[in-house]
Formats: structure tokens, C-alpha cells, sequence
């Protein structure tokens, strides 16, 4: 079996935490929560995290200058914002910084679920690109799915 | 009340697309009686024919003076295209640049300043000439950003890289120079002689010339002032008035250079060119010093936690959205567990546990809200109605500055007192002003809120906002107290329902009228506080004066 996915939870609302690490280890992967943005960054299991969900407005550094972190250093990790301002300006803003998605509080499963799935694929592919070889199209595709 | 056509937000800082305020008016108009008396006395005068010494100097000093300002405001202009976009402003930068650059060969040309016969090859004539294309270039441009500055919305912007317009502009402005220069240099034949041999006299064929200049100068002037709207335009028009004194100073009542007239239109000259560097310059400050004082008026307001009803409806929507997002996660997260192979029972249970915690959490943000608005007699106190109308004034001052609206307040000192919750009043005025200001940013002409308050009935007092914005269509006037109406493109429009809310709750009684001549008119009564008869007590308690009142 291949190594689970990790998924990175960031969001300064406990409930939101809990309930999207449930939501993650439910369906296979491995979730690790924060409750800020600077804990992940500084954290020694940010190299096996292969996608992150962070809300955008946080205390102290929000979830857009998080991506702008990831994308500015060696080792970027594809980016799912989450907000509960339904600012169609700040979306795009985002979009165009290069996260995978933004979905606004309250999101669809599926559409998160859409949303990893395109993180994992992307990140897994640029890995397998760096040791040259060719992506099984299965990626980060979840345990609870596969079988 | 922001309509669709409202400018965005951040052009209503930009010179160019400012109205000017009534201190702009005044100082335009002294400046052009000052040009019409210097005018007249100039020409009409007892020096009008005296002619002065040639002054070695002057020429290198007046060019020189005249490249380096048109330059500088060359370059605020296309500073300022950089951020809007604009065709018009392109133009009148061009217009800027072309008469900073004509002023290199026009200095080098001129006899006897840097060679007797001027540089570049000059003949006698290419000096006169210079002088007559770069007066053509300028109103040619201004007539050019007039009519582009009012051409159809779609088509007014520059839709490629601003760089990219800015450096191919400057290119082809310096390109015309230069043939320009090449023509009055290279061809004397083509062109009739504007100088006598003297080289101090001008020639009958430079009437001519300076009048067809007059004529498009005076044709610009008209286009300009039919479409004036922002500073920039009203300075603009004073420009223009310099150069045709200018233009008319040169040419009347003696022909000659170096005649009293002659040195008066060079210092017109110089005062046109100048003009907008100046108010360029005054008004970045100006703005930059409103934007740093709206800032901190924007810090301060959030701290005193007052709200506008956008800002209550995005904060409500904020507070009810995160434990709803909770709630809808951990129920898939607990129809994941249970759909396993193996169902995990714990893990679910503790997915159903947490959805229940959520909804409580929802439910008190419900009641939260409803405690806001509710009426609670325990935070209501006896109080002066004028002292929350001046502290709203007072904490949007910089707003009101900042989109030129002048205020006028006729606050009845004598009013009975009223028990009301303070904070509460102070939300509905800061949202009865912010409205009245975002509906008058969105149109020109006048811009006056006048708030009002007044004895009503002998035993209530009411208060009227009135505004000389956009108002709002007559058959919108059912709707507007639907907390979902809005006509701004941006807001959610439970501003006035809020307010109806609270007016209500203070047993009052709120409501709109179209304004007298234009804009829209908010009143709303509250009726007097009976049970302390003596009104002495409420002014006691304002012990220090109202206007003095900061957060």
C-alpha cells in the first residue's frame, strides 16, 4: 500500500478544526489540525503534508499570506482557502494567487472533496516529475473510495 | 443609495476624477481676473509700447523653467492614466509632454541666446514658428482629452499594458517634435516668414498664425468648458486662459520681442505651465492627508463598534456561517463512519455530539443578534438627541471632507430629552450618513447633507437627514425598508431596516421623503422622555461641549 495522504487542517474555529479532521480521517486520510497559520509553517510534519485547508481570515497571518508562504518557499503544498465572507473580489484575488479552490463556509463535501483530489493529483505529479516517473492517475484518491 | 454608475471606490481620490470644491471655484476665479488684469493693463496700459533691454538671460531661464515643469507634470499625468486607464488622460499627458519637449529646440533656436544665429541650424524664422506649432500641439490635446474623457464607457479605457502606452506615446511625441524642429530648421522656403529681418519685429503673416492659434486656443476653451466636471478640468480652462493672454500679449500692441507685452506673456506662459504642476501637487498632498485622517476614522469607528448595516449583515452572515459549516462537515464526516465496512460507531457518535453543540452555538448567535436589536430598557438613558447626531458628524468628518460634501446642521438646542439607547441611535445616524454620503459620491453637482432636529408634535422630537444625492426611483420608494433591497451593487441593503428597527423599538416612527429639489430626506421621531419634566438635568450631564466628543 502506498503511504496515506496527509492533509493539513488550519482554522482558528474549533468546531470547524474538529469537524473537518473527522470528515478527513473518515474518509482515509491523515489528518493534522493548527490552530493558526504559523504553527503549521514552523511544524516538522509540514514536508509529508501533500495538501492544506486553511480558513482565510485568521488572527495574526490569514490563509492567503499562508499559500503566499508555502508558494515563496522550496517546498510549496497545493492550497484550499475556506472563508465565511462571501467576497466574490477576495475569491479571485485568491484564485489568481494559485490555490486550488476557495469555498465558501458552508461547503459541500464534493466539492471538497473535488478540490483534494486536484491538490493531491498536482502535488503528487510535480513530486513523480522531479524523480521522472509517470503518475498512476490514482493519486491522493482515498482509501475509503478505492476500495 | 449607490448607483450602478457610482465611480469605484478608489477613483474618488484621483484628481481627475474629483469634483472641484467650492475653494477650488473661488481660486479659479481670482486667478483668471488676475490674468484679465494683467491683460489689460498690459496692453491697454501707459507701458503697453515701451520697449525693454534684451535680457541674455531670460530666454534659457523662461525655457528651462517651462521644459522641467511641463515635464514633471507630464509625469504625474501619465501617473495618474498609469492607474485609470484613461484615453483622456493620456492625451492631455501627451499634450504636457509635447510642450516640455518643443521647449528644448524653441530655447536652442533662439538668436543670439546660445549662438547669434541659434543652434541647430536655425534660420531666422524657426524660432517664430516653434513657438506657433507648440501653442497648436497643447489645445489640440486638450480639445483631444475633452471629448475622449465623455466618449462611451466602454471605449474610454486602455485595455494593453500601461507601459506599454505610456513609452509608445512618449516615442511618438518626441518623434514629432524632432520632424517638427527638422520642418521650421531645414524647409524656410515652405513656410511665410512670421519675422521681419530685424529679428525683434514680428511680420504681417504672423497675425496670421497667432490668430488661428487664438481661434483653436478659444475652440479648446469652449469644448473644455461644456464638458467640465473635475479639478483637472476646471484648471485646465485656466490654462487655456493664460495661453490666449499669452498669444494676444506677444502680438498686441507691439509686435516685437523684447516689448513690455512680450516679457508679460512669456510670465503667462510660465504661469500656465505651472498651474496644474501646482494644483497637482497641493492635491496629492491634500488627498494623501484625507486618506491617512479616513484611515484612522476607520480604525476608530470599528473600534467604537458602531456598524453600517453592510458591515452588521456581513458580520451576522460571518457569525451564523461557521457553526453551519461545522454542522454540515461533521454530518458527513458521521455518514462516512457509519458507511464503512466496518462501521465505527464512536466515531460517529462523537460527529452527532458535536452537530448538536453547533446548532446550539447558532442558535446563540440568533439570540445575540435579537438581543441587539431588542428593547431593553436597562442600556436606554435620558438623553440630548443632538449629542449622538454631533459625535456620528464628528466621527465621519473625514469622510464627509474626503467626498467634498458640506454639512449643515440645524440642531434645535432647546429639544426635551429622549430615553434611548445611545449606542443604538448613534448606529442608525452613522447609517443614515453613510448612506446619504455614498449616494451624493455617486453624482456631480452640489453635495449638502443637512441634518435637522426640531420639537415634533410638542411632545417628541425629530430628526431629519437630508441629502442631495441620487434619491431613489419612485417605485422604489415601497421597497426600501425591504432588508433585502439595495441599489448598490455591493451591499446586502439592511442598513434602513435597522435603522426602522431600532426607531421602532424607541417607539418611534421612522420615514423617507423624496428631498425638495433633489436627493433624498430620512426623518424620524422619538417621542420626549415624560417622566423627568425639567430638560436642566440632561444639559448638566454635558459637561464637556459636544463637539469636542472623540473616541
Amino acid at each position: 500500500l502506498p503511504r496515506p495522504t496527509v492533509i493539513a487542517i488550519v482554522d482558528d474555529d474549533h468546531s470547524v478544526r474538529e469537524a473537518l479532521t473527522s470528515l478527513m480521517r473518515s474518509l482515509g486520510y491523515v489528518a493534522i489540525a493548527f490552530e493558526r497559520a504559523e504553527d503549521l509553517l514552523k511544524s516538522r510534519r509540514r514536508r509529508s503534508v501533500s495538501c492544506v485547508i486553511a480558513d482565510v481570515q485568521m488572527p495574526g497571518m490569514t490563509g492567503l499570506e499562508l499559500h503566499d508562504r508555502l508558494v515563496a518557499s522550496r517546498e510549496p503544498i497545493p492550497t484550499i482557502l475556506i472563508t465565511a465572507f462571501a467576497d466574490e473580489t477576495a475569491r479571485e484575488r485568491a484564485m489568481q494567487a494559485g490555490v486550488i479552490g476557495c469555498l465558501t463556509k458552508p461547503f459541500s463535501e464534493d466539492d471538497l472533496l473535488a478540490c483534494i483530489l486536484l491538490a493531491c493529483r498536482r502535488e503528487r505529479t510535480n513530486s513523480l516529475q522531479k524523480s521522472g516517473a509517470t503518475p498512476s492517475g490514482y493519486e491522493g484518491v482515498p482509501y475509503a473510495l478505492l476500495g | 443609495m449607490k448607483t450602478a454608475a457610482a465611480a469605484p471606490e478608489e477613483h474618488r481620490f484621483i484628481l481627475s476624477s474629483l469634483p472641484p470644491g467650492p475653494a477650488q471655484r473661488r481660486l479659479a476665479l481670482v486667478v483668471a481676473l488676475i490674468l484679465l488684469v494683467t491683460f489689460l493693463i498690459t496692453a491697454g496700459g501707459p507701458f503697453s509700447k515701451v520697449q525693454l533691454p534684451q535680457i541674455g538671460a531670460f530666454i534659457p531661464a523662461y525655457g528651462t523653467a517651462m521644459l522641467v515643469n511641463d515635464l514633471i507634470t507630464a509625469v504625474l499625468l501619465f501617473a495618474q492614466f498609469s492607474m485609470l486607464r484613461s484615453y483622456a488622460l493620456l492625451a492631455i499627458s501627451i499634450g504636457y509632454l509635447s510642450t516640455a519637449l518643443v521647449a528644448i529646440p524653441w530655447m536652442l533656436t533662439f538668436p543670439g541666446v546660445f549662438a547669434p544665429a541659434g543652434l541647430l541650424g536655425a534660420n531666422p524664422q524657426s524660432t517664430a514658428w516653434l513657438y506657433i506649432l507648440w501653442h497648436t500641439g497643447f489645445p489640440v490635446c486638450v480639445i483631444a482629452y475633452a471629448l475622449l474623457k465623455e466618449a462611451d464607457p466602454a471605449r474610454r479605457e486602455w485595455r494593453g499594458s500601461v507601459q506599454a502606452a505610456i513609452l509608445s506615446s512618449a516615442a511618438v511625441t518626441a518623434g514629432v517634435v524632432a520632424a517638427e524642429t527638422f520642418l521650421v530648421t531645414a524647409s524656410e522656403p515652405v513656410l511665410p516668414p512670421l519675422m521681419l529681418d530685424d529679428k525683434i519685429r514680428l511680420s504681417p503673416a504672423w497675425f496670421y498664425a497667432a490668430g488661428a492659434v487664438a481661434l483653436l486656443i478659444l475652440l479648446a476653451l469652449v469644448v473644455l468648458w461644456r464638458r467640465r466636471r473635475s479639478v483637472l478640468d476646471l484648471w485646465l480652462t485656466l490654462v487655456l486662459c493664460a495661453q490666449l493672454v499669452e498669444v494676444n500679449l506677444i502680438s498686441f500692441p507691439l509686435a516685437t520681442r523684447y516689448s513690455v507685452g512680450w516679457y508679460t506673456g512669456r510670465v503667462c506662459g510660465l504661469l500656465s505651465g505651472s498651474l496644474v504642476l501646482f494644483v497637482l501637487l497641493y492635491e496629492t498632498t491634500f488627498l494623501y492627508g484625507q486618506l491617512l485622517r479616513a484611515l484612522l476614522a476607520q480604525r476608530r469607528e470599528r473600534e467604537a463598534r458602531l456598524m453600517t448595516g453592510d458591515a452588521l449583515s456581513a458580520s451576522i452572515a460571518h457569525e451564523v456561517r461557521q457553526p453551519l459549516a461545522a454542522m454540515i462537515t461533521n454530518a458527513d464526516a458521521g455518514l462516512r463512519w457509519l458507511n464503512r465496512a466496518s462501521p465505527d460507531l464512536e466515531e460517529a457518535k462523537a460527529a452527532f455530539r458535536r452537530i448538536a453543540t453547533d446548532g446550539h452555538r447558532a442558535g446563540a448567535v440568533i439570540e445575540n443578534i435579537r438581543a441587539f436589536f431588542r428593547k431593553d430598557a436597562g442600556s436606554r438613558t435620558s438623553l440630548d438627541i443632538n449629542e449622538p447626531v454631533r459625535e456620528v458628524l464628528a466621527l465621519k468628518r473625514a469622510d464627509l471632507l474626503a467626498h467634498r460634501v458640506s454639512v449643515e446642521a440645524e440642531l434645535n438646542d432647546q429639544l426635551p430629552p429622549v430615553k434611548a439607547d445611545h449606542l443604538q441611535l448613534q448606529q442608525v445616524l452613522l447609517n443614515l450618513i453613510t448612506n446619504a454620503i455614498e449616494s451624493m459620491a455617486a453624482k456631480d453637482g452640489e453635495r449638502m447633507l443637512c441634518i435637522r432636529s426640531r420639537v415634533h408634535d410638542s411632545s417628541a422630537v425629530m430628526v431629519s437627514v437630508e441629502d442631495t444625492g441620487t434619491g431613489i426611483e419612485t417605485a422604489d420608494i415601497d421597497q426600501i425598508f425591504n432588508p433585502l433591497f439595495t441599489t448598490k451593487s455591493d451591499g446586502m441593503g439592511m442598513g434602513l431596516s435597522i435603522c426602522r428597527s431600532i426607531i421602532e423599538a424607541h417607539d418611534g416612527r421612522f420615514w423617507a421623503t423624496p428631498n425638495m429639489s433633489q436627493g433624498f430626506a430620512f426623518n424620524f421621531v422619538l417621542p420626549a422622555d415624560n417622566r423627568i419634566p425639567s430638560a436642566p438635568l440632561s444639559r448638566q450631564k454635558r459637561v464637556a461641549p459636544a463637539n469636542t466628543y472623540e473616541y
